[in-house]
C-alpha cells in the first residue's frame, strides 16, 4: 500500500487537474459537486469523527459562506475568491462563537443544540431582509463558465484531507480522540478538552464556509431554504460514516462512491433515490458502523491514517 | 514543613447522601500514604475531588499550600496531580504506545524515547503499536500506571494499582512505587489487598460511610478494633 499509494495519487490529482480541458460543462459540474461533497465530509470529519461530538447542524456553515460570500460579492463587490474566503473565515469565527457553550454539552445534547443553531440561522437569514434579501433570496452576476469553480473546491477538497492527515498524525490529532476515548481520563491526564474540542470545531467550520461560498458563486442565486438544508448535514454524515469516520481516507471514499451511485443510477429514480438513501444510512448503522475503512483496518489491522 | 496535599473538611453528597463527609488528611511530600475502607466507603469519591473529577461541596484541597479545589482536572494534572483509575480508563482505540504519548507536550523524540522505556519497564514493548482495548485487564492497568508516569508527577493518585495485575509483575510494581517515594515524590493508594498496603504504606487513612475513622501506622491500624468492626462487622 505504501509502495503503490502515493503515485497512484498523484497521478489521480494529476488527470483531475487536465480534466477541464477535456471535459464537457456537465462533467465539471458533477466534478465540483464531488469536490464539495468531500470538502463538507472531510470537515464534518474533523469534529465528529475525531472528537466524536456529532454535530448535526454542520450545514450552517456552508450556509454561512454562502451568505458571507453572498453578500460581499453583491454589495460590496468584492471579487469572489476573497469573499469566499471570507466565507471560510466568518464561519470559522461562528464556530468557535457558538463552540464556547455549546461543546460543553454531552452527546446526544450537543448534536441537538447544533440542529437549532442551523434553524436559528435559516430563520436569520430570511428575517433581515435588507441585508440578505430575505426570503425572495439574492441572485449573484452570471458566470460564463464554472471551471474556476472546478478548480476551488478542488483546491479545498485536496487542503482539508491534507490538514485531516497533519492532524491524524500528529499528537494534537491524539488529544482529540483521546476527547472521544474517554474525555473525563483525558481531563484528569491533562488535555483541556474544551480548548481542544473548540480548536476542531472552529477547523471544521472552515472549508464549509469556503465551499458555501464557492456553491453560492456557482449557482448565481441563494436562499435560506437552498443553503441551509437539514439534509445536506445529514448527506455529509452518511458519506463520512460510510467510508469510515476517524480515517483520513473514509470520508473521500464514502463521498465518492455514494455521490457516484447517486449520480449514476439514482437520478433516474428521484422518489426511489431517498428510499434507498435511508436504507443505507440504516444498513450501515446496523452492519457496519465503523464504514469500509473502519471494518478493514480491523479485519486486517491497518493503522488510522488510512 | 508545607504539606504536599492538605485535604480539609471535605464534603462531597450526591442526592442526600453524603459520599465523603468531612474529610481531612495531610500528606508530607516522599511518603508512602494507603487509603482503606470497605467498599462504598468514599475512597474513589475522594480521588475524584482531590483531581477536580467531581467538585467539592464543602471544604478545600490544598496542593503544596495552594487551593486546587474548583480548578478543572487538567489544571490540577499540569500542577503536578496525577492519578490512575479503578475502573480502567485507558484510551483503547490509541495504541499503548499513543496512551502515554498523548499525555506529553514538548520535543517528540524524547518523549517518545521516555514512553518506549516505561512500557519497557511494565513489559509491554512488544505490544506498543497494539490497540490499548485490545490488551488484558492487567496489561491495560500497567498501561495506566505507566501513562501516570510519564509526566513524573509531585503526588500521584493510585486507585487499585495490584488488582488483576500478575503476582511476579507486582513486585516490581511495588518497587516501581519505592522508587518513586525515594526520589522524593509522594504517592497515595487506594488498595484492597492489605499484604500490599502493609508491606507499602508509612501510614494509612480508613474511611467508612464517608467518614475518617482511623489513621496511622500500619501494624497499629490492623490492629485497631473500629477498623476490624468496620472491615468484618461485630
Amino acid at each position: 500500500m505504501r509502495r503503490w499509494f502515493p503515485p497512484v495519487l498523484v497521478a489521480a490529482l494529476a488527470l483531475l487537474s487536465v480534466y477541464p480541458l477535456v471535459a464537457t460543462g456537465y462533467g465539471i459540474r458533477v466534478m465540483l459537486q464531488l469536490f464539495m461533497w468531500i470538502a463538507l465530509a472531510q470537515s464534518w470529519n474533523l469534529i465528529s469523527g475525531l472528537t466524536g461530538y456529532v454535530s448535526f447542524g454542520h450545514v450552517a456553515f456552508f450556509g454561512m459562506g454562502a451568505y458571507t460570500a453572498a453578500i460581499l460579492i453583491t454589495r460590496t463587490g468584492w471579487p469572489w475568491p476573497a469573499a469566499c474566503l471570507a466565507g471560510g473565515i466568518t464561519a470559522m469565527a461562528f464556530a468557535l462563537l457558538v463552540g464556547w457553550p455549546c461543546l460543553r454539552l454531552k452527546g446526544p445534547y450537543f448534536a441537538i443544540a447544533m440542529l437549532g443553531m442551523n434553524e436559528v440561522l435559516r430563520v436569520a437569514a430570511s428575517y433581515f431582509e435588507g441585508l440578505t434579501g430575505g426570503g425572495s433570496g439574492l441572485s449573484l452576476p452570471t458566470m460564463h463558465t464554472s471551471v474556476p469553480i472546478y478548480y476551488g473546491m478542488g483546491l479545498v477538497a485536496v487542503l482539508v484531507t491534507a490538514l485531516t492527515y497533519l492532524i491524524i498524525t500528529s499528537r494534537f490529532g491524539l488529544r482529540l480522540m483521546t476527547i472521544r476515548e474517554d474525555e473525563v481520563a483525558a481531563e484528569a491526564m491533562g488535555i483541556d478538552t474544551l480548548r481542544y474540542k473548540l480548536y476542531a470545531f472552529g477547523l471544521s467550520a472552515v472549508a464549509p464556509g469556503i465551499v458555501g461560498g464557492l456553491a453560492a458563486r456557482d449557482q448565481g442565486y441563494i436562499e435560506p431554504i437552498s443553503v441551509f438544508p437539514l439534509t445536506t448535514t445529514i448527506t455529509m454524515i452518511v458519506m463520512a460514516l460510510f467510508g469510515g469516520k476517524g480515517t483520513i481516507w473514509g470520508p473521500v471514499l464514502g463521498a465518492t462512491l455514494l455521490f457516484g451511485v447517486q449520480e449514476v443510477v439514482w437520478a433516474k429514480f428521484i422518489y426511489l433515490h431517498q428510499l434507498l438513501f435511508g436504507a443505507i444510512i440504516v444498513a450501515v448503522v446496523l452492519l457496519m458502523p465503523r464504514g469500509i475503512l473502519g471494518v478493514l483496518q480491523q479485519r486486517y489491522g491497518l493503522p488510522r491514517t488510512i | 514543613m508545607v504539606p504536599i496535599l492538605e485535604v480539609s473538611g471535605v464534603v462531597k453528597r450526591f442526592g442526600g447522601i453524603a459520599a465523603v463527609n468531612g474529610v481531612s488528611l495531610r500528606l508530607e511530600p516522599g511518603r508512602i500514604y494507603g487509603l482503606i475502607g470497605p467498599n462504598g466507603s468514599g475512597k474513589t469519591t475522594l480521588f475524584n475531588c482531590i483531581t477536580g473529577v467531581e467538585a467539592c461541596d464543602e471544604g478545600a484541597v490544598c496542593f503544596r499550600g495552594h487551593r486546587i479545589d474548583g480548578l478543572r482536572p487538567h489544571r490540577i494534572f499540569h500542577l503536578g496531580v496525577g492519578r490512575t483509575f479503578q475502573t480502567i480508563r485507558v484510551f483503547p482505540e490509541l495504541t499503548a504506545l499513543e496512551n502515554l504519548l498523548v499525555v506529553t507536550s514538548g520535543a517528540f523524540a524524547p518523549a517518545s524515547e521516555r514512553a518506549r522505556e516505561l512500557l519497557r519497564f511494565v513489559k509491554l514493548e512488544r505490544l506498543a503499536g497494539e490497540f490499548a482495548g485490545n490488551l488484558s485487564y492487567g496489561q491495560q492497568k500497567l498501561v495506566e500506571f505507566a501513562r501516570v508516569l510519564m509526566t513524573d508527577p509531585e503526588l500521584i493518585l493510585l486507585d487499585e494499582p495490584a488488582a488483576g495485575v500478575n503476582r511476579t509483575l507486582l513486585g516490581e510494581l511495588l518497587d516501581a512505587v519505592r522508587n518513586l517515594r525515594d526520589r522524593g515524590k509522594t504517592v497515595l493508594l487506594v488498595e484492597h489487598d492489605m499484604k500490599v498496603v502493609m508491606g507499602l504504606c508509612e501510614t494509612v487513612f480508613v474511611l467508612d460511610n464517608g467518614e475518617k475513622l482511623a489513621e496511622g501506622p500500619p501494624g497499629l491500624i490492623q490492629s485497631d478494633e473500629r477498623v476490624i468492626e468496620a472491615y468484618f462487622g461485630r
